[in-house]
């Protein structure tokens, strides 16, 4: 029941729209994740959702009921903000039933209901402390309480972990999808980290100067990029990218490179025609020289992540890199191998950078 | 450590400048306090505290003890409360920058008079027969208005002036310091459902509640100093209504009396006093800002 409906949300400071026509629709229970980079208009879109912020044009509905002139408490969302953004002058306890005593609901249905929730987040120790006097994962949990108590119908998160040291980030993480689990309400999470996207995402809505790139699942983003732009920010380490024109036979060429591509998934592609290869380092590994699809390239630097390591190969003067669980036995300056499957290949237009697959 | 010792040495001059006007003016008051002198006579003995046990069987002293007390009770309150009314009105209405730097140049002004050029002003404007405040209590059938002459009315009268001067001043300063609060806990606040003046009696306020007792303290220890105002207005008078401590020491000391002796035990009573007051107050008031 609490579904949002943005429909050509207009925003502008001044003359300049930062959001110019944006469309999108979140589906009841789903955790959806704005995800994109630094000035995308993430944070505009939620806090235009919230209420903090008035749109320019456009209409917000959730839950069915117009809130586009509605003030933020009465639109039944709850916000969790970077900063926290904790009242610094209450307890722990009157901080999180803060919006309820607001509200006017009676301190004997308080009471149980913050006992809840405090223990829920492990807070039950800290009701009487002033959020100064807590680390920063407890202070982002009191908000995360805060914001529970209220029951709301949306749940929105600003960046709410990218003051977390990383340990702590992925823990919160965890709960915070876990919370969902259980409580299956609306969430719009915002992130401009693809790994946190990927992993908590029920949807990504992928932005890019204010308007949405790519929307779908964390795998159709992964696997289907819609363009280069999409391709580019979503995976570690990056893909490569190489210009090639295609050849007779569905053969994509780039100097010493030549793959054979997929005829069902690249249909519409001609011979002559220029492309842009996209590979990700992920989805090849070391290779016979004669296995199809080969890439031959001098190793430049290999790089240590654990179980896996990453190398970094010249080929034709240009880098491209892949990664490998073998990677202990290649050397700086040896001549390897390395290949992928056709259906792993992705190909862009270079003009628009938009995907030329056809399914 | 060097910088310890640097720290010191900067600051001997002005404190010991500051150390020996204070000394040298305390030690008069208390030398001239045990004794009889007056200005009508050259004569004089020592007689010891005598000034000080007459003082305490003065009921024009505990008079002009509850008048100081009132006086300052009046303006800080005032003074603070006009200032967080006005700040709050003015951070809800006016949004433009341009606007809120004129209405905050405008409020400077009234402190940056002289407070004798103030003094008359407001005299002239409470004026019964010629006074624009008068005139405009006329036009609603009000008054004439004795301002400053009824004894009910002669110290909340002045003090309007000083809380005229004080509190446009201070709202400028709540209202800056307003603006420096970060926005998020604010808009948290507005999801929690809570209406505009909660927002402020709630989170804005709270946040400031240090720099506000600093503000009282700053106001109280001002408005020890408001002779000269109340000496333009009403001389002290009807009668004593608005007679504080140091118009009376005024009074018995350099105007009637000549009785500088009294005079200089009365304001060195008024210097204990104040100095244990506004420890007290002062440790109070950090505890409960912490
Ligand atoms: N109050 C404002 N005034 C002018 N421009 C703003 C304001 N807030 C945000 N912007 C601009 O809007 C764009 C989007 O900002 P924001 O939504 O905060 O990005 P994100 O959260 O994706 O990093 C940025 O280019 C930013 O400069
Ligand atoms: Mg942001």
């Amino acid at each position: 029941m609490a579904n949002i409906t943005c429909s050509n949300i207009v925003k502008s400071y001044g003359a300049f729209p930062v959001i110019d026509g944006l469309d999108l629709s979140i589906p009841d229970h789903e955790f959806v994740v704005f995800l994109g980079p630094s000035g995308c208009g993430k944070s505009t879109m939620l806090r235009m959702i919230a209420g903090l912020e008035e749109v320019t044009g456009g209409r917000i509905e959730i839950g069915g009921t117009d809130v586009t002139d509605m003030p933020p408490g009465d639109r039944g969302v709850a916000m969790v903000f970077q900063s926290y953004a904790l009242y610094p002058h209450m307890s722990v306890a009157d901080n999180i039933t803060f919006g309820l005593r607001r509200q006017g609901v009676s301190r004997s249905e308080i009471a149980p209901r913050l006992e809840q929730v405090a223990d829920m987040l492990g807070l039950s120790p800290y009701l009487d402390r002033r959020p100064k006097n807590l680390s920063g994962g407890q202070q982002q949990r009191v908000a995360m309480a805060r914001a529970m108590i209220k029951t709301p119908k949306v749940f929105l998160f600003d960046e709410p972990l990218s003051n977390l040291d990383a340990k702590l980030r992925e823990k919160l993480r965890t709960e915070i999808r876990k919370m969902h689990l259980q409580l299956k309400t609306t969430t719009i999470f915002v992130t401009h980290d693809q790994l946190e996207a990927m992993t908590i995402a029920d949807r990504i809505v992928l932005m890019r100067d204010g308007e949405i790139e790519q929307m779908g699942t964390p795998d159709e983003i992964f696997e289907r990029p819609a363009s280069h732009f999409v391709a580019d920010f979503i995976g570690t380490p990056a893909m490569n990218f190489i210009d090639a024109t295609i050849e007779a036979g569905h053969v994509a060429r780039a100097g010493s490179i030549a793959l054979s591509l997929s005829p069902e998934l690249f249909p519409g592609l001609v011979p002559g025609q220029k492309v842009e290869l996209g590979l990700r380092p992920a989805s090849m590994d070391l290779a016979a020289p004669d296995a199809p699809n080969a890439i031959g390239g001098t190793v430049v630097l290999v790089e240590n992540m654990g179980a896996e390591g990453q190398v970094i190969t010249q080929v034709d003067g240009a880098e491209i890199s892949f990664v490998t669980p073998q990677f202990r036995q290649v050397r700086a300056g040896e001549t390897v191998h390395f290949a992928l499957r056709p259906d792993q290949i992705h190909i862009f237009d270079p003009e628009t950078g938009r995907s030329l697959r056809g399914v | 450590m060097t910088r310890k010792i640097f720290v010191r040495l900067a600051l001997v001059p002005a404190i010991s400048i500051l150390a020996t006007l204070a000394l040298v003016s305390i030690a008069g008051a208390i030398w001239f306090a045990l004794m009889n002198r007056t200005l009508r006579s050259p004569e004089y003995e020592f007689v010891g505290a005598y000034n000080f046990l007459r003082l305490l069987r003065d009921s024009r002293f505990f008079n002009a003890l509850e008048i100081s007390a009132l006086w300052e009770l009046i303006t800080v309150t005032g003074t603070l409360g006009l200032a967080v009314l006005l700040s709050v009105l003015i951070y809800e209405t006016v949004q433009k920058p341009l606007w809120r730097n004129v209405i905050c140049f405008a409020f400077l002004v009234p402190v940056l008079l002289p407070r004798v050029a103030a003094a008359f002003i407001w005299r002239f404007m409470y004026s019964p027969s010629l006074g624009v405040i008068n005139y405009l209590c006329g036009l609603v059938g009000i008054g004439p208005v004795e301002f400053l002459a009824d004894p009910s009315l002669a110290l909340i009268s002045v003090a309007v002036v000083d809380i005229w001067q004080w509190g446009l001043f201070f709202t400028v300063i709540v209202l800056k310091l307003m603006e420096t609060l970060p926005r998020d806990p604010i808009e948290a606040a507005m999801l929690d459902n809570a209406r505009r003046w909660e927002i402020h009696a709630y989170v804005t306020l709270p946040m400031l509640k240090g720099p506000l007792v600093s503000l009282a303290l700053v106001k109280a220890v001002e408005s020890l100093r408001s002779f000269d105002l109340i000496f333009v207005m009403t001389g002290g008078g009807p009668g004593k209504a608005t007679e504080t401590l140091d118009l009376y020491a005024y009074q018995m000391g350099i105007n009637m009396g000549g009785r500088i002796s009294y005079a200089s035990a009365m304001s060195l009573l008024l210097l204990v006093v104040t100095t244990i007051a506004f420890t007290v107050i002062w440790k109070a008031g950090k505890k409960w800002a912490a």
